[in-house]
């Protein structure tokens, strides 16, 4: 078995891991890291389950290898909430939407707008209309909501108005 | 009482979701996030030819490879395990049984050929690419013509010409509906293959204890009692010993109904292997293995008056079944589709013929709606009856559709119409709707060069139908369980045997029971997915059952709870019951809030010292209640879908699309809305983008998501919902709205196309899907190939 040591930060704990060189970096986060947040629906780039933040990019961790991550730093949505079981604000905002219904698709979305928001507040450019969130959603795939529900959230997400527990 | 709540609180409300902290912060367990102690992973190989006598199999080679297990051929397999059989006392039914790996002779490309367990699936995948197979070709069926042909090659022994079953029926006076008709006005669709694709694929942990005999089947399915019975007596396994298991599943849409071969295959292997064995399918398994929905030809033949009224039908449906049988028998399909067709309207006469064929693809499966095509071809053939006859697409349903005045009524396939409001809520639509402005504003789209389309239909869905509606079928309605307790703290847990995935029934039914029994949301945890802990039920999720079935069967297990805790209360507080009410889990007099005891320190009583709890009251806080749903009922609802048709591309943008809905009494209308909006945009796509491909030679087209193109949030429009809430007099006036969007939202949209169609003087569709190829093809733009 090829190998090779690498060193990653993942929400921000740093791990120094020996992997094999053709392993995904999904499955390094979910089987070697057991981070099973992240999720595989299709293991070839297109639907957007796998997405994870690396170096502040919005990223799919199915079509890049481990190895690929060495030195950087990565997000993935057990990193968003905190540990006294408060969401963060983009979890809220879907939350309040009711954005989603079986949640296979979810972590990949939480993630795609989170970054969206983390743009924002950086000042960069962020889809405003429904039609430009719908864009920018396109890269993820949802099966059960027909996605009305996610640009709710989304928007909700960006305008930063998640409200309290009701 | 109407609508079915003792006390209006949460039922109503856009509650928040109990699932959604967990999906949220992504700390759900899928079948792919257990992990176990030495667990090992399951990899099948599957046959690359749709046809085919396997000559010999060599894996020598792949059981060499380290970290290899074992490698089962389809002959190792069958040495432990019992082929499957669907097999039902139907007449006429020919359901061939087979194994779980083929041996003999493979039928479609994707059948599993052999099972490699490992330590890793990188290292399964590799042992797999090392197993050398040779096949002598056979003469593959590709579509139901081809299988019905005269000579055509019979895919099995036991299912002669191919003919897996045939049936037709007559209702009513046929000849003499023809025979009195103005015009016969006739209409074919012909379905493409399109497929469930939840986003988690199929999969499951088997876990053997060696010690205790004892297997543990986690798997992703709508219906744990069903797989556990079925699987059971094909792996050899005492039901006793074999508990099956569901936590979070990712989406079914009817796909997780049954149990397949790889469920057994891996199951087996766990027992054999003596430990846990996880299998879960990739995307490209998924899409060429795991079957798909919805291949069926329509012919109709409408006898129809000069100002367009039903007189009589005759349909006769082709299905194409693919290869191999799976639950529920496809006389079921066939049932469904007949018994439903005619829908919300007046039909005196009706024929309906059926052949169910068998093909070398995958298995034709349950698609959220099973019996959608009904409602597609009958929804097309009222807009070809209305241009026949010179009125509009409202006008014919209108003088067709029975409304409430009317019922109840039976339909001509004997089934009784009651509280149907299909009528009303077209009625409902139309007034929302400008049909002159509509007319206008093509026409002056025309005029700038550009083509709009507008279309319309209206349905009933079976959700969860009746005793009548599903003995018609074929098919039993049962009853549905809840356990309820309360817990020793006043607490309460549920048990209930759906296995939601994605319907929200955590919520809905902690909704109802929390406003039955006064204890609050939170204080509420609905168990499902455990044969060990839930009751027994045949069908799980399905069927859009749940908002009828399972609310009841918790309705009436909460009301006995707090019978029996008012009972004991009433002594107590020295107050009859009637003066009695419980809020926030305390029981408390009327009037009276210092009179009060917490519903905790009566279960306490009842749990620890029944003895010291007052005579002759009922102190048990653990009661199963059989809900047997009042008789069922119907949803309705009534949908209008805008489109623009781009002439040089092709394309079909859905510009608007407004649903008149009644699902009766909404419990969450925040769930309702995702349900009807999820559907439609399922029946969208399944329209418009999504083919499962086969070419000539039976090899599967489609088998990546950059081949078979799921909708992505920029095709779909933002759809407008109106509710309507029509309550009887039953307790629980809740009726299924999981289906309805994908069944409906078809007919909308191919109206909506024909009508642009015609606009230019086109033919209409008579084939799916409706790519920007076909589009060009059907404008006339360029040759159909």
């Amino acid at each position: 078995m090829n190998t090779r040591e690498i060193t990653v930060t993942v929400n921000g704990r740093k791990r120094t891991v020996n992997v094999e060189v053709r392993r995904t970096l999904a499955d390094f986060l979910r089987e070697d890291l057991g981070l099973t947040a992240t999720h595989l629906g299709c293991e070839h780039g297109v639907c957007g389950a796998c997405t994870v933040i690396v170096d502040g990019h919005t990223e799919r961790s199915c079509t890049q290898l481990a190895v690929q991550a060495d030195g950087r730093e990565i997000t993935t949505v057990e990193g968003l909430a905190t540990g006294d079981g408060e969401l963060h604000p983009v979890q809220q905002a879907l939350r309040d939407n009711h954005s989603f219904q079986c949640g296979f698709c979810t972590p990949g979305f939480v993630m795609t707008i989170y970054g969206m928001c983390e743009d924002k507040k950086a000042g960069r450019p962020v889809p405003c209309s429904r039609t430009e969130i719908r864009e920018e959603l396109s890269g993820n795939i949802c099966r059960c909501t027909g996605y009305q529900s996610i640009v709710d959230g989304t928007e909700a997400a960006l305008a930063g108005t998640a409200g309290k527990e009701s | 009482m109407a609508g079915g709540s003792a006390i209006s609180g949460l039922v109503g409300a856009r509650v928040h979701r109990k699932e959604d902290r967990t999906i949220l912060t992504g700390t759900g367990r899928y079948v792919d996030d257990v992990q176990a102690r030495g667990m090992l992973h399951a990899h099948f190989l599957r046959s690359t030819v749709a046809h085919g006598r396997i000559t010999s199999i060599d894996v020598d080679e792949a059981r060499k490879v380290e970290g290899v297990v074992r490698v089962f051929t389809g002959a190792d397999m069958s040495a432990i395990t019992e082929d499957l059989s669907f097999a039902q006392p139907i007449p006429g039914l020919h359901s061939p049984s087979y194994p779980a790996i083929a041996h003999d002779v493979v039928r479609f490309v994707g059948e599993p050929v052999a099972l490699i367990i490992a330590e890793s699936r990188y290292i399964a995948e590799d042992a797999a690419g090392l197993i050398e197979i040779d096949y002598d070709i056979l003469d593959p069926i590709m579509s139901t013509t081809a299988g019905l042909a005269d000579g055509a090659t019979e895919l099995f022994g036991d299912v002669p010409g191919n003919v897996v079953h045939t049936d037709e029926q007559l209702f009513g006076d046929i000849e003499a509906a023809f025979s009195q008709a103005d015009h016969v006005v006739e209409q074919s669709l012909d379905q493409h293959r399109w497929a469930c694709n939840p986003m988690e694929t199929r999969g499951g942990v088997a876990t053997y204890e060696t010690g205790s005999g004892q297997l543990v089947y986690e798997a992703s399915t709508q219906t744990t009692h069903t797989l556990r019975f079925l699987l059971a007596g094909w792996i050899r396994q005492p039901i006793h010993q074999f508990r099956v298991t569901a936590n979070n599943i990712g989406g079914g849409f009817g796909l997780k109904f049954s149990a397949y071969r790889e469920d057994v295959a891996v199951c087996a292997a766990a027992k054999a292997v003596g430990g846990a064995v996880k299998w879960v399918e990739d995307r490209n398994e998924h899409l060429v293995a795991a079957g798909a929905a919805r291949e069926e030809q329509l012919t109709l033949q409408a006898a129809v008056k000069a100002d367009g009224t039903l007189l009589g039908l005759r349909v006769t449906m082709k299905l194409d079944a693919g290869a191999y049988p799976i639950n529920p028998p496809a006389t079921v399909y066939a049932g469904l589709v007949r018994t439903t067709l005619p829908g919300p309207y007046k039909l005196p006469a009706y024929h309906f013929q059926h052949h169910i064929v068998a093909t070398n693809k995958a298995s034709y499966i349950s698609l959220r709606g099973p019996w959608a095509v009904e409602t597609l071809v009958r929804e097309r053939l009222m807009d070809k009856i209305a241009e026949t006859c010179g009125i509009s697409p409202v006008e014919v349903r209108t003088r067709n559709l029975i409304t409430l005045d009317d019922q109840p009524t039976k339909m001509i396939t004997n089934v009784t119409l009651e509280n149907v409001t299909a009528a009303e809520t077209f009625q409902k639509l139309v007034e929302m709707v400008d049909l002159d402005e509509v007319r206008r504003q093509q026409e002056a789209a025309r005029a700038e060069g550009r083509l709009l389309g507008f279309g319309v239909g209206t349905f009933i869905e079976p959700a969860p139908g009746t005793q009548e509606f599903w003995a018609a079928v074929g098919f039993p309605f049962g009853s549905e369980p809840c356990r309820i307790r309360i817990e020793i703290d006043g607490k309460v847990t549920a048990f209930t045997p759906q296995t939601p995935h994605g319907q929200s029934h955590e919520t809905t039914l902690s909704q109802l029971i929390a406003d039955e029994l006064g204890v609050g949301f939170d204080d509420i945890r609905i168990v499902y997915g455990d044969t060990d802990a839930t009751p027994f039920s045949m069908l799980g999720t399905g069927g859009s059952r749940a908002a009828t079935m399972a609310s009841g069967a918790a309705v009436y297990g909460a009301r006995e709870l707090r019978k029996r805790v008012l009972e004991i209360a009433s002594h107590m507080l020295e107050a009859s019951v009637e003066d009695l009410q419980i809020a926030d889990g305390v029981v408390s007099v009327k009037g009276a809030p210092g009179a009060s005891v917490p519903m905790g320190q009566i279960a306490m009583g009842c749990w620890l010292a029944p003895d010291q709890m007052p005579p002759g009251t009922n102190t048990e806080m653990e009661f199963v209640a059989d809900y047997d749903g009042e008789g069922g009922g119907f949803s309705q609802a009534s949908h209008a879908c805008w489109v623009e048709v781009d002439q040089q591309t092709g394309k079909i943008e859905v510009q608007r699309f407004l649903v008149v809905e009644d699902c009766g009494k909404m419990i969450n209308p925040a769930v309702v809305e995702g349900q009807v909006i999820g559907g439609i945009a399922m029946g969208v796509g399944g329209m418009l983008l999504e083919h499962s491909a086969y070419a000539e030679d039976g090899q599967y087209l489609t088998a990546t998501f950059m081949d078979y193109l799921m909708p992505s949030a920029p095709e779909l429009p933002e759809i407008e919902i109106e509710h309507m809430e029509f309550e009887t007099d039953k307790v629980v006036g809740s009726r299924g709205v999981g289906e309805g969007g994908t069944v409906l939202a078809p007919a909308a949209l191919l109206n909506a196309i024909d009508d642009a169609l015609a606009q230019v003087g086109r033919p209409r569709i008579t084939e799916t899907p409706i790519t920007p190829t076909r589009m060009l093809e059907l404008l006339g733009v360029i040759e159909k190939e």
